[in-house]
């Protein structure tokens, strides 16, 4: 009960930033965005069916009553009409959101598993030659680009000059072999980056927890090293650990795809979206806007739960 | 990053009075602690070397046909064309010596821009914490921490339409908030220092207590936290250019990568090796010397050591 009541609470604090967010996206995407009047229309458009055509697009209504009309449109969860393929946006989403979550769980979860247990080796090992070359490798993941890593990736595994084992482009699945088949590369360069920025966190993390009273006592009591870092080191730092990975979640639902997406033709929910900003299809952009802001605040009050998970003495107030 | 044992050899082979004079203040400490990290500084000489060269490319010393079309298509390495040429016949050398001017171009705009609004806007939401001064500076970064940066970034670009510092603005809007976020706490904590009690007892002006009494003292943070945005920038950049969204004229080493996406399927890796060698180099030397500067600047880290 009182974690309903505290959900309710939070939700509705959330209000102001899911008005901010889609406010500043309207204004930047929808209303400064691509005009779509003379795409529509044929050669030599009159003076009437221009006007016909921007009442249809909705340009001629005052900024604030379009976005009046948008927020009425997300508490519905109906915005219509791709502007481009006029296939409806729920409809659209339902086919993408799935495909860029297969795409990236893989490398999102490998990325913060390995990352949390390369962090352990390190933080156990301080100072020694083991956390040395793993913070070496980390800083280089850092400094090496996605896409470098992702091209480089690509030659070694999908080309004729290297193993040329795995599709270069594209998304045909329809089995799971053929799944692993696709989703190898981008998932191993997504792992391999996203490793250098997690173990860095980790091991600080942990490096922190490390040096507190009650770890040197347990040591003291002799506690066997795999009990000492799990129980004594790892759970006690999991709130640092949840709050990253709890809010790298919306982020790359929606935009950390965008870039392997778009490099291996994948049609995810990232390249329709970075499409509808070029090509200004506002049904799409409304709904994506708007969901994200949702899932901000549900990431916000999930987040805020989970520290009451993992540590009792953590209140909802 | 830094080690710990070579430090202490040398601390015990100088005088006393010697140590005593390094460790006076927290910047003679932070350059005493940083001269003696090997790694850092060999990260800030790579990164004065790029600059040299960055600078030279300004002035026109070098690097001043990047953009000619004289050569054969795809010509390999010779003494000639030093990294070959590009599939219109551009000498990629001169190219990717002229990207690290735009590199150091996108970088310190990015930096000290998103620094300065970064220190303002954290200065005022500190200072006037509970307020709701620091509530809409807390939902403005929000706000903008929550929309997906590459979207934004598409956003702003053509809400500007072609405008070619697009990228620029895009990034500012959205790298202030951690440096906001950093700056604010450390605010909170020095607004009840005596020295502010003091200042504001004698009638010091609100605003000379907040940008000549209180930022100064947050000014290691803006330090770390610009050489960090530097490197986002240029990082960022490079997805960007292949965006199309990233540098509109000139060359950079992400348009030189997004170009050569074409090129490595037919075997010519050239432009994407040399552009990738020079890309990681200055990014791993800033980093070296970034995590140098804040295991110097951070009190917290000399405790952990």
């Amino acid at each position: 009960m009182e974690v309903l009541q505290y959900a309710i609470r939070k939700l509705i604090g959330g209000i102001p930033l899911i008005l901010g967010v889609t406010f500043i996206s309207f204004l930047l995407m929808v209303y400064f965005g691509p005009d779509k009047t003379y795409e529509l229309l044929g050669k030599n458009p009159t003076e009437e069916q221009i006007a016909e055509i921007r009442h249809e697009l909705g340009y001629d209504k005052p900024f604030l009553v379009r976005y009046g009309e948008y927020l009425k449109e997300m508490a519905t969860l109906d915005f219509g009409a791709s502007d481009s393929t006029g296939e409806p946006v729920s409809k659209i989403l339902g086919r993408t959101v799935p495909i860029s979550l297969a795409l990236i769980t893989p490398g999102f979860v490998l990325g913060n598993v390995l990352g949390i247990l390369l962090a352990l080796i390190a933080a156990y090992h301080r100072s020694g030659f083991i956390d040395k070359f793993i913070m070496g490798f980390s800083v280089v993941g850092m400094s090496i680009s996605f896409l470098i890593v992702v091209i480089g990736f690509q030659i070694i595994f999908s080309s004729s000059y290297g193993l040329n084992a795995f599709p270069v482009r594209g998304w045909n699945v329809n089995s799971f072999p053929d799944y692993l088949r696709y989703i190898t590369v981008p998932t191993l360069a997504t792992v391999f980056v996203a490793l250098g920025y997690n173990t860095r966190f980790y091991r600080a993390v942990l490096v922190e927890e490390m040096t507190r009273d009650h770890v040197r006592t347990a040591k003291a009591f002799g506690t066997r090293p795999g009990k000492l870092l799990y129980k004594n080191i790892l759970k006690n730092s999991l709130i640092p650990i949840i709050t990253r990975i709890m809010f790298s979640i919306p982020l790359v639902v929606v935009s950390g795809s965008l870039i392997i997406e778009s490099y291996f033709g994948i049609p995810g929910i990232g390249k329709i979206t970075f499409d509808a900003i070029t090509t200004g299809d506002q049904p799409i952009l409304k709904a994506v806007v708007g969901l994200t802001a949702v899932l901000f605040v549900v990431t916000l009050l999930v987040t805020d739960i989970l520290y009451r998970v993992v540590d009792p003495r953590v209140s909802l107030k | 990053m830094s080690t710990a044992a070579p430090e202490v050899v040398d601390a015990r082979t100088e005088t006393a009075e010697q140590a005593i004079d390094h460790r006076e203040t927290i910047w003679g400490k932070a350059v005493y602690k940083l001269r003696r990290d090997r790694l850092g500084m060999i990260g800030l000489g790579v990164v004065l070397l790029y600059f040299v060269m960055a600078v030279g490319v300004w002035l026109g010393l070098w690097a001043t046909e990047w953009g000619d079309v004289e050569g054969p298509k795809w010509a390999p390495m010779s003494s000639e064309y030093w990294f070959g040429t590009n599939i219109i016949g551009q000498d990629i050398f001169q190219r990717t010596i002229y990207s690290t001017k735009t590199a150091f171009e996108v970088g310190l705009v990015v930096a000290v821009l998103s620094t300065i609004i970064g220190a303002i806007l954290g200065a005022l939401a500190g200072f006037f914490s509970g307020t709701w001064i620091d509530e809409i500076i807390l939902w403005l970064k929000g706000v903008l921490d929550s929309i997906p940066f590459y979207l934004f970034v598409a956003a702003v670009a053509f809400a500007l339409s072609g405008n070619p510092y697009a990228m620029h603005i895009a990034m500012v809007s959205t790298f202030w908030t951690t440096t906001g976020r950093l700056v604010r706490g450390e605010v909170i904590k020095l607004k009840n220092f005596e020295f502010v009690e003091a200042a504001r007892a004698i009638g010091v002006p609100q605003v000379t207590i907040i940008f000549r009494h209180i930022l100064p003292n947050t000014f290691h943070i803006l330090l770390v936290q610009a050489t960090i945005v530097f490197v986002a920038a240029i990082k960022s950049e490079v997805i960007l250019s292949f965006l199309g969204l990233g540098v509109q004229d000139g060359v950079s080493w992400g348009l030189m990568i997004s170009e050569s996406t074409q090129e490595v399927l037919a075997g010519f890796f050239n432009n994407f090796l040399w552009a990738s060698v020079f890309l990681f180099g200055l990014v791993m030397a800033f980093n070296m010397f970034s995590d140098a500067l804040q295991d110097a600047l951070d009190p917290r880290k000399v405790a952990s050591e």
